[in-house]
């Protein structure tokens, strides 16, 4: 088991690597870049020699092998350089930053999977057809709405029209409503769908007929002995929506016009601020990283089947 | 109320507009007689989050609206006259060739971090103005050219001294570019003035805390006893603060604004006023005063080397139909290349005439026959220009996309670009790439025609010896008008050159105007008291707000 972590640790700082030499040679082949883009811009009104000058400030004439290397030393070190745009160190924006979009996700995540458990029980419950199917077809009808306008709509209705919550300055609680309802939908989707043909996969085997035949429930049936088994499909997509949550909240905090690393990432990309943008690339791949393997030591506990293969490969 | 623009009557079309906006100016000037209310915040929002606000860096807006209310300036520059008064420095003497200007400093003020601002202060802040300081990665500013050094020479006088004239430099002092901060905030690097508690300036107004990239709050500053010397108010400001909130999104924006979440906010467009209006809220427009809102040709690109063919585009051009398509009574049509509300402007409306019939005709005078498909062409090549929108003006996109259609009309094809800004910002220095370029700048003084098109600054027009390594188009005429204006010590003649400087851009057909660019705001009814300076940057120093 330590062996198998730790060989999965170092697969980890291998795929960190890769992640940042890609996105370090992506950056640089785009044309232009942040400094350029900052003052080459004619507010700033300055002569190309004190643009030169500039540049030789923030290391940027140094040939693209040494850059690579500071860049990847400084990072090794924690410290991330300079935001060109914003004017201040990668380290603070990522700490105000970081903090509000984990929260959002978090609690987006919470709320979606309760909404898809949800929809996915009264699904499989549903006494009539009709129902069933209106119920089967709610996850593809909400993958369909996009967030932006899904955003916007409710600030208009529950904010502007029927003032339930401000949009400026609301309390903390209320700060979350409107954003965290906004998020969860696009997440709730595919876990709905996939939950629902998974409990109906699980529903179709023996073992069901079984335990239906020695009189339990079909509520409890489908409480103790198919949800366990359904989990497991809908748990490996995680790594999946993590990166749904991350686009979801690009829009979201755009639109709600709060702090986070969404927006971070949206300004980041339109001034080529590359510093940043490293960072949140990184940042983003151990994320992946982390639940993925989050995701494959907690498998073993939902289906046991699993605890022998993996004491096989390691 | 001087604040609210009337441009719309200068037309015949807007004169309803404008009789409805007089009557709102007058019953606001009724409720601006009524004694300021002390206390209360202004809620503001602000399209888009600050960058950098090392003071050079100011002109972007939303830095602007910040830096206003947290640093003064030595001098006033009065938005109805255009005059310089004295503010922080009480009075000037400049030598008769304008390389010498020595300034008296009004005593008693400080930094609200308690440092006097003195000379040497202000001494501090000119000297990294205008020579920048590369050690801590300092910009020079670009209002201020020619700086030499500057003297200290008694705790309350300061000389600068300049390599050449600088005639620009009085007004130069009263820009937000030149908003005195503390010598320890000069101290900082240039990478950390992102933070807006790293600020400190002498305003009505101090930082108090900001969440970088959603909101400020700055509170009133109690002792501040120095406002500019012709305001009556002098004391500290009415509001006990303001609070900064970013909101990217317009309807959000205007929607927080007419459901009373917020009292004012920045960046209306003009298809949005009608609602805001409505509801019996105001639109503040306030003028740039600077170089019009146009589009520029680079000459160096062999479709626009013509001077017959940029007369055809400009006669192609039809402003009154972009302005009355797409904009409201507070975007007047161009009538020369800076605003009418700018120094210098002479009326050049006649050189601007919309007349398809002249385009076409210079056009086919110039070699260009129509196509099959409706193109011009000359040995095989088409006449097809591109342009790349301007994301800071005003729907930019659909301005260009109306002269695109206007344009198609005489057999000329332009395509209107939106690229990201990397390549938006490599294209724009290449004239082959991108032949016609969107420009405006504003500032209240003559100098701001040499900022756009001279080769070291702006450069618009893309000379040799500027910002295109490769190119070949040097005007020197132009050039030379342009240098005489930034060093001309007598300013009725300065104001003579910046005449004629309109008059060759126009007979040279470099630039079509299109309209004056405002900024737009939009406030609820019980907030008075907004000031703007001469390029239509908000002041809250004098805001109140009565009862709702």
């Amino acid at each position: 088991m330590t062996r198998n972590l730790l060989n999965r640790i170092g697969q980890a700082a291998i795929v960190l690597l890769l992640a940042f030499t890609a996105s370090f040679l992506l950056l640089q082949a785009l044309p232009g870049d942040a400094l350029l883009i900052k003052y080459q811009n004619p507010e700033m009104g300055l002569s190309p020699e004190q643009i030169a000058e500039i540049r030789v400030l923030y290391g940027a004439d140094a040939p693209i092998w040494a850059q690579y290397g500071n860049t990847l030393w400084n990072f090794l070190q924690g410290s991330f350089g300079y935001s060109v745009q914003a004017g201040v160190p990668v380290n603070t924006l990522l700490a105000t930053n970081l903090p509000p979009t984990l929260r959002l996700a978090s609690l987006g995540l919470v709320f979606a999977i309760l909404l898809a458990g949800l929809i996915a029980f009264a699904a499989t419950l549903a006494p009539f057809a009709w129902l069933r199917n209106l119920l089967v077809s709610l996850p593809a009808l909400l993958v369909s709405v996009p967030v932006f306008w899904l955003g916007i709509m409710l600030i208009q209705i529950f904010s502007f029209r029927f003032r339930l919550v401000p949009i400026i300055n609301p309390s903390e609680f209320q700060s979350l409503i409107l954003p965290v309802a906004t998020l969860a939908v696009p997440i709730t989707a595919p876990l709905a769908q996939i939950l629902i043909r998974s409990l109906d996969e699980v529903q179709t085997q023996p073992f069901v007929a079984v335990a239906r035949a020695k009189g339990a429930s079909k509520l409890w049936v489908l409480w103790r002995h198919v949800l366990r088994n359904a989990l497991l499909p809908v748990l490996t997509i995680a790594g999946v929506l993590f990166g749904e949550l991350l686009a979801g909240a690009v829009v979201t905090e755009t639109v709600f016009g709060i702090n986070g690393i969404g927006r971070v990432t949206e300004q980041a990309v339109s001034n080529q601020d590359t510093a940043v943008l490293q960072a949140i690339v990184i940042l983003a791949a151990l994320g992946f990283v982390v639940i993925n393997l989050l995701v494959d030591l907690a498998a073993p506990f939902i289906d046991p089947r699993l605890k022998r293969s993996i004491g096989a490969t390691a | 109320m001087s604040s609210i623009f009337l441009p719309g009557a200068r037309h015949l079309a807007g004169a309803a507009l404008s009789a409805l906006l007089l009557l709102g100016v007058s019953s606001m000037a009724l409720r601006a007689q009524e004694t300021p209310v002390q206390g209360g915040t202004l809620v503001y929002l602000e399209q888009q989050a600050h960058t950098n606000l090392y003071p050079p860096a100011g002109g972007f807006y939303p830095n602007s609206g910040i830096l206003n209310q947290i640093t003064d300036k030595l001098t006033w520059q009065n938005p109805e006259t255009l005059e310089n008064e004295p503010w922080l420095a009480e009075s000037w003497e400049i030598n008769a060739d304008a390389t010498e200007y020595t300034f008296k400093l009004r005593p008693g003020v400080t930094f609200s971090d308690g440092t006097p601002l003195d000379a040497a202060a202000v001494a501090k802040n000119f000297d990294t103005f205008g020579l920048g300081n590369k050690e801590l990665g300092y910009p020079v500013s670009e209002v201020i050219t020619n700086y030499d050094h500057s003297e200290v020479i008694d705790p309350l006088t300061v000389k600068f001294v300049f390599k050449a004239p600088a005639p620009g430099f009085l007004q130069g002092t009263s820009v937000i570019g030149s908003g005195l901060v503390s010598p320890k905030t000069l101290d900082l690097p240039f990478n950390e003035l992102g933070d807006a508690t790293k600020i400190i300036g002498s305003g009505p107004f101090v930082v108090e805390s900001e969440t970088l990239g959603q909101s400020l709050n700055l509170k009133a500053r109690e002792d501040y006893a120095w406002g500019p010397k012709s305001f009556e108010h002098q004391g500290r400001a009415y509001l006990d603060a303001i609070q900064y909130i970013v909101t990217p999104e317009d309807s959000v924006r205007i929607g927080a604004l007419l459901a009373g979440q917020a009292d004012f906010i920045r960046q209306i467009q003009a298809y949005d006023e009608p609602q805001v209006e409505a509801q019996g809220y105001l639109i503040h427009s306030a003028p740039t005063r600077g170089v019009n809102n146009n589009a520029v040709f680079r000459p160096d690109n062999p479709l626009v080397a013509d001077i017959r063919v940029r007369q055809a585009l400009t006669a192609a051009t039809n402003t009154d139909e972009i302005v009355k398509t797409l904009f409201s009574s507070h975007y007047p049509k161009a009538t020369s290349v800076i605003a009418s509300t700018a120094l210098g402007y002479v009326d050049l409306s006649a050189k601007l005439a919309y007349d398809p019939e002249k385009a076409k005709t210079l056009l086919d005078e110039a070699g260009w026959a129509v196509g099959a498909d409706g193109i011009r062409e000359k040995d095989g090549v088409k006449l097809e220009l591109s342009v790349y929108e301007s994301l800071p003006q005003p729907q930019s996109r659909a301005t260009f996309q109306l002269v695109s259609q206007q344009w198609a009309q005489v057999g000329v094809k332009l395509n209107v670009l939106a690229g990201d800004a990397g390549s938006a910002t490599t294209d724009q220095l290449d004239p082959l790439k991108t032949p016609v370029r969107s420009a405006m700048v504003g500032r209240a003084d003559p100098d701001v025609i040499k900022s756009n098109f001279y080769p070291t600054n702006r450069d618009a027009l893309l000379q040799k010896g500027g910002l295109n390594p490769n190119a070949q188009f040097v005007d020197e005429d132009l050039n030379k008008l342009l240098l005489a204006i930034a060093s001309e010590p007598d300013s009725a003649k300065r104001l003579e050159l910046t005449g004629e400087a309109q008059v060759y851009l126009l007979d040279k057909a470099y630039v079509i105007p299109f309209f004056e660019e405002p900024q737009v705001f939009a406030g609820a009814p019980y907030v008075h008291g907004i000031g703007f300076d001469a390029v239509a940057r908000p002041s809250f120093y004098n805001t109140w707000l009565s009862p709702r």
